[in-house]
């Protein structure tokens, strides 16, 4: 668990975070969006002492972090940045090793680490470990610097504006990877970013930031269906709103069960059904797109079930 | 590069024959020198002239490169950054200064001999490698900056397995210039007593004798091309290219 209390930071007369307090709970992804310059990454870099607060205190699992040698403590905690920051003289293997080798581990097990690593991140450990961060592609790269955060089990990753150098395609699959991940192995994350869309997607909780301060820090659901501020509303889109709200739900849960009973409403029978991932906002615009008012469903549990037009609608609408 | 490797042993044994052996070169000289004079110097032997000539660029530049490297890693850490535009300004002054000009300081104030020398090549080298050194420290990305501290490499760790390392070919490159600069300023030494190849040069000027002129220039300019290539190939073991291979060999 990891606590601020009160964190301010001040730079020449700027004030770049104003007294903000959050709690983010273990095994949770902690999204902050903001626009530019509104302190987000100057509020992560306190977190593993970068950046000393001006005043305020960072609690880990209720320890003072000021209380650790700030290498130490960097030790513990994954950091993930924008481009990346490989280390370029080093391979890719070499540098996802950085943080066990400074620890000292044994060669063997850092070997083993490496790639295992690697593996967990679909990165061939043949093909790829070898190579210098100027051989690989932005996708791969960001992937070797996602498995350098990871290499020695931190409990705590942050990450800044992480996928913001890649393309939509694999910023996606970065994203889905990430989720994977970080269920996986039950890591606290506190993600910054500027996409809400990102936000929405990977946080339990979400932390608006504008000029230093949080103006919201709630879970997705709740910062959509009430946004505390005019800004928050401004941030989330207003015309994206009914869309987003859908966008955090899986379509089967609104979906009836199929059967000889349920009648010809369940449109056409032969439509191959929709994975069971699908979004509700997904769904919906299937719908629209085909002309349809239902649509099949698969659940994870291998039934199927239709949902209907007007159930999403009405869902897309809070209580 | 490969294509490189015959010129360069050409080179070198064609170096190495001339310094022991110049005797089989006097049918080429022959022509050079006035009738009845030596067509090799004779005063001394090449073999030990050109020992002497590396010798006092090496004491020099070695010096130099650690004291211009050190110089340009204190400027660069947070204590001494106040002082980083100061040694830049000075880095950049090294290159329009004339090597000669510290040779004629120098003088009045240690005499004549070697040592007049040895400091002018200590001082000229101190200024491109100690640019260089600055260019290659404050040239590391700050996004890698930034990930070596990110990951707990203490001031220290950083400096020694990131900067140093990422700063290497410009340094190297340095020092190349600096080398090569001194192996010149060195036959000037000649003129104020320093042992080496401008004593051959001298010799040939004051007794008009070309065959002496020409080789003891041919062999400085020689010397000066082999340690220019040997420093290019030492900056390309360090570079991305040598990471690679190290990589590799891992
Ligand atoms: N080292 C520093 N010295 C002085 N001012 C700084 C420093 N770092 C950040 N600031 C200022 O603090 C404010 C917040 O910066 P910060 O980098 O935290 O913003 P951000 O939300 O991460 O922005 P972006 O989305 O552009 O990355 C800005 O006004 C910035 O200019
Ligand atoms: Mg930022």
């Amino acid at each position: 668990m990891i606590e601020l209390q009160s964190v301010t930071k001040d730079f020449a007369g700027v004030r770049a975070v104003n007294d903000v307090s959050l709690t983010v709970e273990q095994g949770t992804v902690a999204a902050v969006v903001g626009t530019s310059g509104s302190g987000k990454s100057t509020l992560l870099r306190m977190v593993n002492r970068l950046i000393e607060p001006t005043s305020g205190r960072i609690l880990i699992d209720g320890a003072d972090t000021a209380g650790v040698p700030a290498p130490d403590l960097r030790r513990r905690i994954g950091y993930v940045i924008q481009d990346h920051g490989l280390f370029p003289h080093w391979s890719a293997a070499r540098n996802i090793a950085t943080v066990p080798v400074l620890l000292r581990w044994p060669r063997a097990q850092v070997r083993t680490r490496v790639r295992e690593l690697m593996e967990m991140l679909q990165l061939d450990p043949d093909v790829i470990g070898p190579r210098l961060p100027h051989e690989l592609s932005g996708g791969q790269a960001q992937r070797v610097g996602v498995a350098r955060a990871l290499a020695v089990r931190p409990e705590l990753l942050l990450m800044d504006e992480p996928f913001g150098a890649l393309d939509p395609v694999i910023r996606a699959q970065a994203q889905a990877d990430l989720a994977r991940v970080q269920k996986r192995l039950g890591t606290t994350v506190i993600l910054v970013t500027h996409d809400m869309a990102e936000a929405i997607r990977l946080g339990d909780r979400i932390a608006v930031m504008r000029a230093g301060r949080v103006e919201q820090f709630a879970a997705p659901a709740d910062i959509i269906a009430r946004p505390a501020t005019p800004f928050v509303a401004d941030l989330l889109g207003e015309g994206d709103r009914a869309f987003r709200y859908l966008s955090l739900r899986p379509a089967a849960d609104l979906a009836r069960p199929e059967g000889p009973g349920a009648g010809p409403a369940a449109g056409d029978a032969d439509a191959p059904p929709l994975s069971p991932g699908t979004t509700m906002a997904e769904a919906l615009s299937e719908m629209i797109w085909t002309g349809r008012d239902h649509v099949r469903v698969a659940r994870a549990d291998g039934t199927g079930g239709t949902v209907s037009r007007d159930d999403l609608i009405r869902a897309g609408r809070p209580e | 590069m490969r294509a490189a490797w015959p010129v360069r042993l050409v080179l070198w044994a064609l170096v190495a024959i001339f310094v022991l052996w110049p005797g089989l070169f006097a049918p080429l000289l022959r022509p050079l020198a006035p009738p009845g004079m030596p067509v090799v110097y004779d005063r001394a032997s090449l073999s030990g002239l050109t020992a002497w000539h590396l010798g006092l660029v090496a004491a020099a530049i070695v010096p130099s490169a650690l004291m211009a490297i050190g110089l340009a890693i204190l400027v660069t850490r947070p204590a001494g950054a106040d002082f980083l535009p100061l040694a830049r300004a000075l880095g950049g002054f090294g290159q329009t200064f004339p090597p000669v000009a510290v040779l004629a300081l120098a003088v009045p104030v240690v005499g004549f001999g070697a040592w007049p020398t040895l400091i002018a090549l200590f001082l000229y080298g101190l200024l491109p490698i100690l640019e260089n050194a600055l260019a290659g420290l404050t040239g590391v990305p700050p996004s890698v900056m930034l990930a070596a501290d990110g990951m707990g490499m203490t001031p220290r760790q950083r400096l020694v397995r990131v900067e140093l390392p990422l700063a290497a070919p410009l340094i190297v490159e340095g020092v190349r210039i600096s080398a090569v600069i001194a192996i010149s300023t060195a036959a000037i030494g000649s003129t104020v007593a320093a042992p080496g190849l401008g004593e051959v040069i001298i010799a040939g000027l004051n007794a008009n004798n070309m065959a002496f002129v020409v080789q003891g220039g041919l062999l400085t300019a020689a010397l000066a091309l082999i340690v220019h290539d040997a420093l290019g190939l030492a900056g390309g073991l360090v570079g991305p290219r040598g990471a690679r291979a190290r990589t590799a060999a891992a």
